[in-house]
């Protein structure tokens, strides 16, 4: 059945793409005279994985996500902090373990069916009730990262689940429970893999049935061509064929309408393709600027939009590569040898800073104490020559064809990077690997590498999504078992009071950058841009830019 | 297809010496041509030049072309955009990673070089060996020797068929990305064609009277072919080589931009110049333009000296 209307599918887009480009022209002729713009042509660089934000964690999945549903807490417009979404406002109880959010009402879904206690609960027990496939990492990474684990964890080395229960106390009161106290709750819930999906549509195009095997995993008809939230835009059309996805204005939404009524999310996979698009009209916006690009894009007058840097590149060391690295004054050595302020300065977009520590200053935790490692060629080969490791050499693995927003250009980066570790004596063997999956897999599994660079954008407002995401279990790729740190860790994530738990990441900060498992280098604010007449958007540091208000001048 | 074959073929017998002609030496006799072609005087000072820059780049250049000096004195930021331009000590101006454009420029010509040479050697070498066996097979050794002449020439022809490009991706594909895998594919790409072009021109001369006389005075088989019929044949593809050599710079260019050549880029070749300014055309061109404008005029110089070598050698166009 499956494999018949899929076939009917590729025959219908196939078709449909023959017509498209045979009236390509005419096409043409009519959005250019038509007076009333009403649809905005976005470029992104890849496709959505998957429409079902629970199943997705890569940022073109997430940005159709955050236009079609909604979560509980929100982040504000332009920031990171938890602001009322489908929630009013919430509240934990004295221990610190359930907490009651108040509902919106009025609110529908985009199949008309009701937003409330109920469509909550069913969603957080679909969820924790994953089983079979749902199960793998790839196919629930957010739940995974957040929760740990499910209400039965098929695979023994799953950490129990951090959820509990959900009850719907009254239609507009949700309590949710959890096993212990965490940093997380409730900032976590912004992310889009919580969103709250119609619970019908859910049932009705079964969203749950998550076919395949691990290595190729067939995701339900709900997650590829029904996604159903309560968001100011609903799902029309997913065209795999001409890389076109279709978003249109929800009538019906509760808050503020979309002024524009239709959006379409274009994939132009190359930069140069997206900025020739965006010259000539074809498209009124993309992401992923190279930063090359801003200044000559802004004097064009396009409307550049700077996020603040909310992100953090580092280069890592894995302690079990070489036996030198498991040596703090090697590490110092190569922290001590980086021209860290040269790389910025040179190589990443105007507003980037250094890093001194493996999270940025805008979240709080973020210690200005910590011990730094300033460039200095002689300390570093003092230290090396301290640790008889003066004839050291390292392979240095960096990632080819890709942009991240927190690395515009891996390889030119490296090669500064290895020019300067280069000055003080280390022998550098570059080792050159597609982003994905080889370059992923090749330095965070294993032990058959030594420096790495990679990066992290942060997906709520606490340290623990930086530093405890890296740092607070033994990970293949640093390669290091730190008990103590490990401890300090599981200690500031289950500490209830902000205050408190803020100071015990300060020390955490300061504990990491004495340890020095790599070298933080620096926060860079990636842009996006759209047309020189339209305006409305707000840059996101967490990339959840709203489209509902964009507009044209 | 069978069309590049005959081609190949056509132009092997032709551009074969004929014994009865001796007078001059052909190569004395092609030398004097060659002086009186322009082309070929243009094309020589162009290599000549390319040469004495390949070989002296390295002390020529004012600066390290591997040093990031831009970078560290902070004139270059690439990453907003800010690329100084030519100045009076930067002849050339900075790359985008704040190293002296012109050192590199001057730099990369020997990596450039050396590519052409020996991926022409590997393709040469290579080519010969499987188009003298083949040819000499053929032409002295009987019906065991044309079944050898058949098998090696049909494996040829395959190599043959595919487009040189989509072939050297796929060899550089499979063995990684490395300067010496563009050498590979490259060279491998050409071997065809020196096979074809050996096998057809000792063809040709297999059936001269020298040779009818040198076996019935009972030279041996072996010796006939590699000291009579060789040497007499090997006029085209001295031509083919001087030709490829402008190809093969240029398909070592085309894999080095297409990520498949030296993957520690600080190395300057001047594809990889090329792939590295796609970024930065907007702000300035001229890291582009002055790699491509060195690829054409080198490849040209080889393709006019190639070309004038070729009819030099033609007996068909002797006085």
């Amino acid at each position: 059945m499956r494999a018949s209307t899929r076939k009917a599918a590729i025959a219908v887009t196939a078709i449909a793409a023959l017509a498209a480009a045979g009236c390509a022209e005419s096409d043409r002729d009519d959005s250019g005279g038509s007076s009333t713009k009403d649809t905005l042509v976005f470029g992104v660089a890849g496709d959505p994985k998957v429409l079902d934000p629970s199943f997705a964690s890569d940022g073109e999945s997430l940005r159709v996500a955050r236009q079609v549903f909604e979560t509980l807490v929100r982040p504000e417009e332009g920031g990171t902090k938890p602001t009322p979404g489908l929630a009013e406002s919430w509240q934990p109880d004295a221990a610190g373990t359930t907490w009651s959010f108040k509902l919106r009402t009025g609110v529908k879904f985009h199949d008309g069916t009701d937003f409330n206690a109920e469509a909550v609960c069913a969603n957080f027990n679909r969820w924790f009730n994953s089983a079979g496939l749902m199960q793998s990492p790839d196919v629930t990474p957010y739940w995974q990262d957040v929760m740990g684990g499910f209400a039965k964890n098929e695979d023994p080395e799953l950490p129990p689940s951090l959820f509990k229960s959900c009850t719907a106390k009254d239609p507009t009161t949700v309590d949710l429970a959890f096993t212990r106290v965490s940093s997380k709750i409730p900032s976590a819930l912004m992310l889009p893999s919580f969103a709250i999906h119609s619970p019908q549509a859910l049932q009705q195009y079964d969203a749950s049935n998550v076919t395949g095997t691990a290595d190729d995993i067939k995701y339900p008809a709900y997650a590829m061509q029904h996604p159903t939230g309560t968001g100011p835009f609903k799902f029309k059309s997913w065209d795999l064929a001409n890389k076109s996805l279709t978003i249109e204005r929800n009538e019906e939404y509760w808050g503020d309408k979309a002024k524009l009524k239709t959006i379409v999310f274009r994939t132009i996979s190359d930069e140069n393709a997206r900025k020739q698009a965006l010259r000539s009209g074809d498209i009124q916006g993309y992401d992923l600027v190279g930063p090359a690009d801003v200044e000559p894009l802004k004097s064009e007058g396009f409307n550049m939009l700077t996020r603040p840097a909310f992100n953090v590149l580092y280069l890592a060391i894995n302690q079990k590569g070489n036996p030198a690295l498991a040596k703090l004054e090697v590490r110092q050595a190569i922290a001590h040898a980086l021209n860290r302020q040269a790389l910025v300065d040179s190589k990443l977009p105007p507003g980037a800073k250094v890093a001194t520590q493996f999270m940025p200053d805008t979240v709080e935790g973020w210690n200005p104490q910590v011990k730094t490692y300033d460039y200095n060629v002689e300390e570093a080969k003092r230290l090396l020559a301290a640790a008889g490791a003066s004839n050291l050499t390292l392979r240095f693995h960096y990632p080819t064809e890709v942009t991240r927003p927190y690395m515009p250009n891996p390889k030119d980066i490296f090669e500064l990077l290895s020019n300067d570790l280069k000055a003080v004596g280390i022998t550098v063997e570059g080792i050159p690997l597609k982003w994905s999956p080889d370059y992923l897999n090749a330095t965070t599994s294993g032990s058959n590498h030594d420096l790495h660079l990679l990066g992290w954008t942060g997906d709520y407002g606490d340290a623990y999504n930086f530093i405890g995401t890296f740092f607070d279990r033994p990970k293949d790729e640093w390669g290091y078992t730190n008990k103590p740190l490990f401890d300090q860790f599981q200690d500031a994530d289950t500490t209830a009071d902000n205050a408190q738990r803020v100071e015990k990441y300060k020390a955490l900060n300061a504990a990491v950058m004495e340890f020095l498992p790599g070298v933080p280098i620096s926060h860079s604010p990636p842009a996006i841009v759209f047309g020189k007449d339209v305006t409305g958007v707000k840059p996101s540091p967490l990339t959840d830019e709203r489209y509902s208000t964009a507009e044209f001048k | 297809m069978s069309t590049k074959i005959d081609k190949i073929d056509r132009l092997s017998e032709l551009s074969a010496a004929k014994d009865d002609e001796r007078g001059v030496s052909l190569w004395t006799e092609a030398f004097r041509r060659l002086r009186r072609n322009p082309a070929a005087i243009t094309g020589a000072v162009i290599l000549l030049l390319f040469v004495i820059v390949a070989i002296l780049g390295p002390i020529l250049a004012p600066f390290t072309p591997t040093d990031p000096s831009g970078i560290r004195e902070g004139v270059v930021k690439s990453g907003q955009g800010i690329i100084p331009g030519p100045t009076g000590d930067h002849w050339l101006g900075y790359d985008h990673q704040g190293r002296d454009f012109f050192s590199r420029m001057l730099v990369g010509a020997r990596q450039t070089l050396l590519v052409g040479v020996i991926s022409t050697l590997i393709g040469l070498t290579i080519g010969a060996l499987i188009g003298g066996v083949a040819g000499a097979a053929a032409g002295l050794g009987g019906r065991v020797g044309r079944w050898i002449d058949v098998v090696l020439m049909r494996i040829v022809d395959m190599l043959l068929a595919l487009p040189s490009l989509l072939l050297a991706v796929s060899i550089a594909a499979l063995l990684g990305a490395s300067l010496t895998t563009v050498m590979i594919a490259v060279g491998m790409v050409s071997v065809p064609v020196f096979a074809r072009l050996l096998r057809g021109s000792m063809l040709a001369q297999a059936g001269g009277d020298y040779v009818l006389a040198a076996t019935s005075l009972g030279v041996k088989r072996n010796t006939i072919a590699l000291t009579h019929i060789l040497p007499n044949s090997l006029a085209p593809v001295i031509v083919q080589a001087t030709l490829t050599l402008a190809t093969a710079i240029i398909e070592a260019a085309a894999l080095s931009f297409l990520g498949l050549g030296n993957p520690d880029s600080a190395i300057p070749e001047w594809g990889v110049m090329l792939a590295d300014a796609q970024p930065y055309l907007g702000i300035r061109p001229g890291l582009a333009i002055w790699p491509a404008a060195a690829i054409i005029v080198t490849a040209l110089g080889f393709t006019l000296l190639g070309e004038a070598l070729r009819e030099a050698l033609d007996p068909k166009l002797r006085k």
